[in-house]
């Protein structure tokens, strides 16, 4: 289980050395956001080649978040990942558009994301979820807050992060994922999984 | 005296200690977990789970950032006496919550029709109604339901089915949530019953306190067998590999028919819900 500190932007080679199941920790700006909405714009944007809000220079995280505009700035409050699957019928274009490095969130991608993320030389981080305490603290500073017309969680923001992580690499660059393998894996084994719960229930059966 | 005061003040506190807490009997089941893991990347991430909770709880933190919609069950015994309306009480604290709470709350609370978000909605909160018998209390248990815990339910109706065919279909349904509920989880199941008490057996069940031995022989077996099945198939804490997909397998049953339904849901690793029980002299005692 290798450890690796990033530095985002990270360098292709970097990310290509990431092998499933590394931990990663990254530091510097990423671009973040946990919805749908926000989503959708992003493809209308570059549909319509519309320049985006702000420069998304390599590492898109499906990170909802609690930022507040204060006299002082902004204020962030917590972040928490989430599903990244709901959004996989726009990651393909978005891997390969914004030339990404790093995606990440919760529960992986699809079959059509691990081949766009091949392409571009990119890997999907999982985040703990349930972990807001910890990454919530890995948020240095809001940089920048755009589509304030959605609810906070679902705007487009960059982020300064420093040592955000222990992320663990879901996807890896080379077109290896780790949910396809669990979800191959479990099905793979469910015959034998049903067979023996077909001999516990006949030995309790038994013994009652 | 339970008011409707005292209601609105209990099922507020309620939701927003579940918010910052993974409860005690979650806690003992994650480090048992952690024991027992074959993974060391597994191992790795219920360490990580147990400091993200042990460091919420310190902090005063939100365990998730997702504080989902609001359901409550209450519990009403016979011989509790109470004044006012209880629905208004739970539905005031709701929304007081909603204005005071630090951190805020996001707008999580959708019109299905719409899509337009807040943090009200038609019918919101949840709540449901049970009659417990002889007892001088009444008794609140809170539950935020978010994605891990409300998304991945399933339920299907069965002619006669063996329990071959209902372990086979909570299998599938636990094959089918994956990596994907923020394991490891508590799968919750309702056998019999109609329709809707199907729903709220398997809902329900999810609230029993982990590592508890279910009472009734027959189910004991069949949650132990169908713990040891889902940690067989190999997703692991937040589905990314390892021997630990779940906490356990809470079932329940209800009277059948020829027809019988069967439900399955989830509750996420952090198993939020909050649970106290208000006594007719007013006492108030939280249960967990």
């Amino acid at each position: 289980m290798a450890v690796h500190h990033l530095t985002c932007p990270p360098e292709r080679e970097a990310v290509d050395q990431l092998a499933v199941g590394d931990l990663v920790y990254i530091t510097g700006e990423i671009v973040v956001t946990g919805g749908l909405p926000a989503h959708k714009r992003l493809i209308a944007s570059l549909d319509a080649g519309i320049p985006l809000p702000m420069k998304i220079e390599g590492t898109f995280i499906h990170l909802p978040h609690m930022v507040e505009e204060t006299p002082d700035g902004y204020e962030i409050h917590y972040v928490n990942p989430t599903t990244s699957t709901r959004f996989d019928e726009f990651m393909p274009r978005l891997i390969e558009a914004l030339d990404l490095r790093i995606v990440g969130g919760k529960g992986g991608l699809g079959a059509a994301s691990v081949a766009a993320m091949q392409k571009t030389g990119c890997v999907y981080l999982s985040l703990l979820g349930g972990g807001s305490a910890i990454l919530s603290a890995a948020i240095k500073e809001v940089l920048q807050v755009e589509w304030r017309d959605f609810p906070s969680h679902f705007r487009l923001s960059r982020l300064r992060v420093e040592g955000l992580g222990p992320l663990t690499v879901g996807i890896d660059a080379h077109g290896h994922s780790v949910y396809q393998t669990l979800e191959s894996n479990a099905r793979e084994r469910l015959p034998q999984i049903l067979a023996r719960l077909a001999d516990r229930r006949e030995t309790f059966s038994q013994e009652q | 005296m339970i008011d409707e005061a005292l209601i609105q003040e209990v099922t507020e506190d309620l939701y927003s200690a579940a918010l910052r807490r993974v409860p005690p009997d979650t806690i003992r089941a994650l480090e048992k977990a952690r024991h027992q893991e074959e993974h060391e990347s597994a191992r790795a991430t219920l360490d990580l789970m147990l400091r993200s909770a042990q460091l919420a709880e310190e902090n005063d933190k939100f365990v998730c950032s997702d504080s989902g919609v609001p359901v409550y069950l209450v519990e009403i015994g016979a011989r509790a006496r109470w004044q006012g309306d209880i629905k208004q009480a739970i539905t005031r604290g709701f929304a007081h919550l909603v204005e005071t709470i630090t951190p805020p709350l996001l707008k999580h609370v959708n019109n299905p029709l719409t899509n337009e978000r807040g943090f009200a909605g038609k019918d919101m909160p949840s709540i449901s109604v049970d009659l417990i018998g002889d007892a001088d209390y009444i008794d609140i248990t809170c539950v935020p339901k978010a994605l891990g815990s409300g998304r991945w339910a399933s339920i299907k109706t069965f002619i006669s089915p063996s329990l071959e065919d209902i372990e086979a279909f909570i299998m599938e349904a636990i094959i089918e949530a994956g990596s994907q509920h923020c394991p490891p989880v508590i799968v919750g199941v309702g056998i019999g019953g109609n329709f809707d008490l199907t729903a709220k057996l398997a809902n329900r069940a999810t609230y029993r306190e982990v590592g508890s031995v279910n009472p009734e022989p027959i189910l004991a077996a069949m949650e132990e067998r169908l713990t040891e099945a889902a940690n067989a198939t190999g997703f692991g804490p937040m589905g990314v590999g390892g021997s630990t997909s779940v906490l356990g397998v809470h079932i329940d049953y209800a009277f059948g028919h020829g027809y019988t339904p069967v439900a399955v849901c989830f509750n996420c690793w952090i198993n939020r819900r909050a649970k106290a029980r208000l006594y007719n002299d007013g006492r108030v005692e939280r249960i967990f």
